[in-house]
């Protein structure tokens, strides 16, 4: 790493300087080093190594605000171990913050104090992003959101030919009517899409416009702007996390939709849901809801019905972190599983005390860390070989393509599936072609409507 | 009063207008700003944050943990019970428990309450030395914070038992601790108050916490 100038260091310093409320100062004076966060990391229980106990992550930055923000820091730095900001710690921070960290905030539940530990980190890596320190993987993503518009820079033309090739295959099982719209102005559902659905998984798209067309919702997707995920979340950088935001904010505003639904992508709808309205500097001036929330307003409101003999499979759900613990869908996610499957299995820990696949806090994204991702992975696999699942359900893009990868590193032999996915296949639609279809899939119907 | 006792309401003073100033930074720095739509009750999610979210059976740090996490709320007992004598010693003087038996009684079994404590800080303090995992995370802080905090129990019971012979000792340490509470980590007796409020904010606005009970 080259010397880091004096510029770099104070932009990453007057983040500590600066605190825009008291989250951050709390958080930062509060941990007691007992270590007993240690256990609740995957990375420490997969490891063992001490450099990934949480609350050293903590210190990381900690040690930073003492040595630059309290007098004792200043005075005495040996008694409170408060470190200079140099290219040595910077390392540190890199490989700790960004790759051994997936903020999925699991250590924050079980802190013996209730530290924040995912919210430093975070810090953290605004510090980074400041000094321009982001691993080039993760910003590469986030650069290619800024210039095409979704993170796999998937060019228009291919996304279009996607999508009309999903609704062919939609036409064909429930006829002309069933259609996926495309840039339709007023309509009251934006719906947006993870863009690996394009790009690798075309049949969640399929799915999703199964359960909007046997709900008659009014629904569009936007050919300019269909990215549900911002790793500004993850990189760093707000004022680009802003950026990606406000594309998305403003698209809706340009569509004239009433109501963002936001599809299964765990940090995306964490950024847009929960963090967007704060980089904004506005609350939004539309709704926006999770495409798990909308699914079970359609179950409760009777918009759709279910046949759970259709999925007999056994099934569990991996609970994503940006979703569950950090988004508060606990109850919603079981509620729809459980409305299309006739038999579900919890895996041990699950809910807010779940653990983390491996794949979030962009790990995905940094190639560099792969290794240690699949590794922390371990966890993951072996709570979902202990339930004996066959289908392994999960809200989110992220969560799908790291447990594809555990699925093939550690021979689980199971299928993944989304929300959308496990309850498309339970569908029960009032149309005939699609109906003899369905019939001949089952003998023993038992409908269940709400 | 003695030199030592106006030596340690100084540090008193001093003490209380330190740690009333970290509390009043965080007021003045106000709460989150949160422009999302609220999904759930930041009421509920304060109390359970406060309440059962503090039970072992919540929390691996206790759990998994039993004998440390058992040392530690024993040790803290004992600390306030001796932050709450240093009080009452400035109106009563230890030497007139003595006349009175009940509460000559009630001084040996604090006496007795705080030996115990002594040696869960003790245990505590050790197992920073002896755990490489907790020692590469521990700072001269740590070890002087909890030194400190046991050598006032120690001369508390002392104190207690002996008043005469050990009043100087005591009311010395009392300074040091409270000179030394405001700068060190023994600070997060205001910051620890502020975490488990921020956490109780954050996990309320998203519907979070409490948790939902399962079907």
């Amino acid at each position: 790493m080259e010397k880091l100038t004096k510029s770099q260091i104070d932009k990453a310093i007057a983040l500590l300087k600066m605190p825009v409320d008291s989250k951050l100062v709390t958080h930062l004076n509060a941990c007691v080093h007992c270590g007993l966060c240690a256990k609740s990391c995957m990375y420490y229980k997969v490891t063992k190594e001490n450099k990934f106990i949480p609350a050293r992550k903590v210190d990381l930055v900690a040690s930073l605000y003492r040595r630059y923000c309290t007098l004792t820091g200043k005075v005495v730095p040996f008694l409170v171990n408060a470190r200079e900001l140099d290219e040595e710690m910077a390392n540190e921070m890199i490989d700790m913050l960004f790759g051994g960290c997936t903020m999925c905030g699991r250590c924050v539940k079980h802190c013996s104090i209730g530290v924040d530990i995912a919210y430093v980190v975070h810090v953290g890596r605004r510090m980074l992003a400041a000094m321009g320190l982001v691993p080039e993987s993760l910003q590469s993503t986030v650069d290619m959101a800024l210039k095409t518009g979704n993170n796999m820079g998937i060019p228009t033309e291919d996304f279009v030919d996607t999508i009309q090739w999903m609704e062919e295959e939609l036409m064909d099982e429930y006829g002309k009517e069933a259609c996926i719209p495309l840039n339709e102005q007023g309509r009251k559902i934006l719906y947006t899409l993870n863009p690996r659905e394009p790009k690798f998984f075309p049949l969640s798209i399929l799915a999703m416009a199964k359960i909007f067309f046997a709900a008659k919702e009014s629904w569009t997707i936007s050919t300019n702007m269909y990215d549900v995920t911002n790793y500004g979340l993850f990189n760093g950088d707000n004022e680009q996390a802003k950026q990606i935001a406000k594309r998305l904010h403003d698209e809706v505003i340009q569509m004239q939709s009433r109501l963002l639904v936001l599809g299964e992508c765990g940090h995306g709808s964490r950024a847009n849901r929960w963090e967007a309205p704060n980089y904004l500097s506005r609350p939004y001036e539309f709704g926006v809801v999770t495409v798990v929330e909308l699914i079970n307003e359609y179950i409760r409101g009777g918009r759709i019905t279910l046949d759970k003999s259709l999925n007999q499979e056994l099934v569990t759900i991996h609970d994503p972190c940006n979703l569950v613990r950090n988004g508060g869908l606990l109850s919603e996610i079981r509620f729809a599983v459980k409305h299309a499957v006739s038999d579900f299995v919890e895996m041990t820990p699950c809910g807010i005390d779940n653990f983390c696949c491996g794949g979030g806090g962009g790990q995905l994204s940094m190639s560099e860390y792969n290794e240690r991702r699949l590794q922390s992975g371990k966890i993951k696999a072996d709570q979902i070989l202990a339930t004996g699942a066959k289908v392994v359900i999960t809200p989110c893009h992220n969560c799908v393509d790291q447990i594809t990868q555990l699925n093939h590193t550690y021979k689980l032999g199971i299928k993944i599936k989304t929300i959308a996915e496990i309850v498309a296949d339970a569908l029960v639609i009032n149309n005939t072609k699609n109906n003899e279809k369905k019939n001949n899939e089952s003998d023993n119907k038992q409908y269940f409507q709400i | 009063m003695w030199w030592y006792q106006y030596l340690s309401l100084a540090a008193l003073f001093v003490c209380i207008s330190a740690c009333i100033w970290h509390f009043f930074r965080l007021i003045r720095l106000g709460k989150p700003k949160e422009l999302s739509e609220k999904s759930g009750s930041i009421m509920r999610a304060e109390v359970y944050s406060y309440t059962t979210a503090m039970l072992p059976a919540q929390k691996e740090s206790a759990y998994l943990h039993i004998p440390t996490y058992v040392s530690g709320i024993l040790f803290h007992i004992g600390t306030f019970i001796c932050l709450f004598l240093f009080f009452v010693f400035f109106f009563v003087d230890p030497l007139v428990f003595r006349d009175w038996l009940i509460l000559a009684m009630a001084l040996l079994l604090i006496s007795l309450f705080l030996i115990i404590s002594i040696v869960c800080g003790l245990f505590l303090f050790f197992k920073r030395i002896v755990l490489k995992k907790i020692r590469t995370l521990s700072t001269l802080d740590d070890y002087l914070s909890n030194l400190l905090t046991t050598s006032f129990q120690l001369v508390t019971a002392f104190y207690l038992i002996f008043p005469e012979e050990a009043v100087i000792y005591y009311y010395i340490l009392a300074s040091i601790l409270l000179l030394y509470l405001p700068v060190g980590k023994l600070r997060h007796v205001v910051y620890f108050f502020a975490a488990r409020y921020q956490l109780g904010f954050f996990y309320g606005w998203r519907n979070s916490w409490p948790p939902k009970k399962q079907k």
